[in-house]
């Protein structure tokens, strides 16, 4: 079964050559944003220089919750629903970013280092739709 | 400017549709209820009220484009009076409050009613209904999927991580909060409960339970304000109204409210909040140590530990301790929502930053039985609204 995988959502990350957010970092004040802004939101900022960046990479988990319930549409998942963790993460790239977790609930500890990573998150159409994760290392 | 003073508050009690308390009224009969209390507290007749300042709900009522200030003055008589319809998530009440204080200080009008009132729908509540890969909220919950409680306990989880909070303690907020509600003839929950209930009361985001976070609820609130000078016709121990600020937040903050935010450089959650409060105390000269109560948006439990810190009502990770000696109890020497709180009353979204209004006057005139603050002379109050809206008050007598 070798089933076609495709992004949740087009454009904003990509799997090949390893898990990438396609995002976009101010050349003036070097912050990162994903998704890419339409101009930088840094009030102290000269001039606003938005640039494409893919980030990848590993981060600290600073917090999480559990989904214990299934989320209201428009987020779709595949029946049974399985409780999940979500992350929030402080990346080595300098976003705190949130995705879902790999790890079982119970195995999921603050301050765990993580790295991001592409995967399932629910099937249709004999498509695998995927989504950016954390995954503990 | 001019000082502004709370002539006359009302309010009609919180419930659910469908029970006893609120059954299958609306919107505006819910309002009406408080704008009749409100204008007989104050002596009032709704002939003298110059204009309005109204919660915009997107909910209920205001005939679907959240014109509710005039619903409510079709319903009490069209007097011709100027509205003005304030949108700010659940921040609207406070929101209202300001705008109808900046004008009667300002001298535009000399009299005018503050209104918010709600009739929520079921279930839980969607930010967002657009389904654009250009809506943060829509990618929220397409790429990751987040329960709208989720976003409190992840802020709650970090807060066990950082000081050792136990769910335990959480829980003792939820019993003071339920013990207070028990003297307040317009909460929605008027019963007691012990830790051992809210430990037993199921997850709705671990590590937070059904009684540590506020249910949705409908309810109204209203409040009538006027100039220092002209409430001289009609009492002669009105409460003052010390500022009214309005803020939204800040580059630097922390909370992870998108997909992503740069890491920030300072630790402030809910800068919104912390810009709205601090700006109340550098307007009114009052500062947290001459505060008597506060009434603070507590969402959740979380919040009635983590705000007074970051307002410097107390030190950082003191909260725990303070609270388990009894002193976040009205009679306490830093009394946290002795009204007892959204807990107790759950959340009528937009009407929420009236009813503060309401608790404050009532303390201040030493009105509120037996949640009574022993001699309280300063208030303070606090709302958050989608979209990073905050609003504080300070109210003395
Ligand atoms: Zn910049």
């Amino acid at each position: 079964m070798s089933e076609e995988r495709v992004p949740c959502v087009e454009g904003l990350f990509s799997e090949e050559g390893g898990a990438k957010l396609h995002g976009a970092k101010c050349t003036s004040c070097g912050t990162p944003y994903f998704p890419k802004p339409t101009a930088c939101h840094n009030p102290d900022c000269e001039e606003s220089n938005i640039e494409d960046i893919d980030f990848g990479g590993n981060g600290v988990l600073w917090s999480y919750s559990v989904a214990d319930f299934p989320p209201p549409p428009p987020h779709i998942f595949d029946k049974p629903f399985a409780p999940y963790a979500m992350g929030v993460v402080d990346m080595e790239c300098g976003l705190r970013l949130i995705g879902q977790m790999v790890d079982k609930p119970e195995d999921v500890k603050v301050g765990a280092k993580v790295e991001l990573v592409i995967e399932p998150l629910y099937h249709e159409d004999d498509k695998t739709f995927t989504s950016w994760k954390f995954k503990q290392l | 400017m001019q000082e502004v003073v709370v002539l006359g508050v009302g309010m009609h009690r919180f419930g659910k549709t469908g029970d006893d308390i609120v059954g299958t009224k609306s919107v505006k009969a819910l309002c009406h209820e408080a704008v009749v209390g409100a204008l007989k507290d104050a002596g009032v007749a709704w002939k003298q009220i110059e204009a309005v300042a109204a919660a915009s709900s997107r909910f209920s009522g205001g005939k679907g484009w959240g014109l509710n200030g005039n619903d409510v003055v079709e319903d009490l008589g069209s007097t011709g009076i100027p509205v003005y319809n304030m949108s700010a998530g659940c921040a609207a009440g406070g929101n209202a409050f300001n705008v109808g204080y900046s004008m009667v200080a300002g001298g535009v009008y000399d009299m005018m009613l503050v209104v918010g009132g709600e009739v929520m729908p079921k279930g839980m509540i969607q930010t967002s209904g657009v389904e654009e890969a250009t809506d943060p909220e829509f990618l929220r919950q397409r790429c990751i999927g987040m329960p709208g409680p989720s976003f409190w306990s992840t802020l709650a989880r970090r807060r066990m991580f950082e000081y050792g909070t136990t769910e335990e303690q959480f829980s003792q907020v939820a019993v003071k909060a339920r013990k207070c509600s028990v003297h307040n003839p317009n909460a929605r929950f008027q019963k007691e409960i012990t830790v051992e209930d809210v430990m037993a009361s199921p997850y709705v985001s671990n590590p937070l339970r059904l009684f540590q976070i506020c249910p949705v609820s409908n309810g109204a609130a209203a409040a009538i304000i006027c100039s220092a000078e002209k409430a001289k016709q009609f009492t002669s121990k009105p409460v003052t109204v010390a500022t009214s600020t309005v803020a939204t937040m800040t580059f630097d903050d922390a909370l992870p409210r998108a997909l992503a935010d740069p890491i920030p450089s300072t630790p402030s959650l809910h800068t919104e909040a912390q810009n709205a409060v601090k700006t109340a105390f550098e307007k009114s000269g009052i500062g947290p140590q001459d505060v008597s109560f506060t009434e603070l948006q507590d969402n959740t439990c979380y919040y009635e530990l983590a705000f007074p810190e970051e307002w410097g009502l107390c030190e950082a990770g003191q909260s725990e301790s303070l609270l388990l000696a009894g002193e976040t109890a009205p009679t306490g020497r830093m009394p946290i929502n002795p009204s007892g709180g959204f807990v107790s009353f759950g959340e009528a979204t937009t009407a929420m930053g009236v009813f503060q209004i309401a608790e404050l006057t009532w303390q201040l005139r030493g009105q509120a039985g037996g949640r009574q603050v022993p001699d309280a002379k300063v208030g303070l109050a606090q709302t958050l609204g989608l979209g990073g809206n905050a609003t504080a008050a300070i109210l003395k007598r």
